[in-house]
């Protein structure tokens, strides 16, 4: 997801931002990982199946041709992140 | 003091951004191995008749069978591309079969359903092969010495 995150950076997410609206494609979203329960993952809504499944991708451009699309239910989606807290030199809203 | 302020901002959570490098390594080996572990376990099974041998085989081919629908999941998600499915129409349902087929191997002592998890696996590694995996996705070998 570099450059717009980094290892190491602290994040809030807002865990009621899909209440009532599904996540839009451009949207960052943290959501459980489809084959490890117990992890969190935190992509970007690429796009919208008509079923509502989101594909998700990464930002980094070096990874664009390779990188696969995970797809994964709405369900899964447990927020959306919005602002980087730390390091403080890098404060910042983000998705 | 200062680390007790750090401790408390610190989230509470971990969310990964990668799931894979990707390092670009690719290779259905690496599932049939771990299906032909699953094979000889249940074999071996059913040729014991100490319970402790037999208990421990479960636990082990609980573990191989679970590596072998994981290394399934990667070349299904990571390897594939859109191309290889339309040279491949039936590569989605293949993969999907194979990782189905791996769960089924965790939950049955069956010798066939080993047997049929090694010939899915082997579909995928016609494919690999016939989308160029082996030059594009292995490092050439040295040869050996001698």
């Amino acid at each position: 997801m570099e450059p717009t995150l980094r290892p190491g950076d602290w994040l809030l997410v807002d865990p009621d931002a899909h209440r009532g609206r599904a996540p839009a494609a451009g949207e960052l979203v943290v959501v459980i990982d489809p084959r490890a329960p117990a992890r969190w993952l935190i992509k970007r809504v690429v796009g919208v199946a008509a079923d509502g499944a989101l594909a998700l991708g990464g930002d980094n451009p070096a990874h664009a041709r390779e990188a696969t699309l995970e797809t994964v239910p709405p369900s899964s989606v447990t927020g959306r992140p919005w602002l980087r807290y730390w390091p403080p030199r890098r404060i910042s809203r983000i998705g | 003091m200062l680390s007790r302020v750090m401790e408390a901002l610190a989230p509470r959570r971990t969310a990964h951004a990668h799931c894979d490098i990707p390092c670009g390594v690719y290779d259905p080996q690496q599932a049939r191995i771990e299906a032909e572990s699953c094979y000889k376990i249940i074999q071996k099974y059913h040729d014991s008749s100490d319970e402790v041998f037999r208990m421990r085989a479960i636990h082990v081919k609980e573990e191989r069978a679970e590596l072998a629908k994981h290394h399934i999941d990667v070349m299904w998600h990571d390897y594939f591309k859109p191309e290889h499915v339309e040279k491949f129409p039936d590569l989605h349902a293949v993969c999907w079969k194979a990782a189905k087929q791996a769960s089924q191997v965790k939950r049955t002592v069956d010798l066939d359903e080993a047997q049929k998890l090694l010939d899915l696996i082997d579909k995928i590694d016609q494919m690999w092969r016939e989308t160029n995996g082996p030059a594009t996705t292995r490092m050439q070998q040295l040869q050996p010495v001698g």
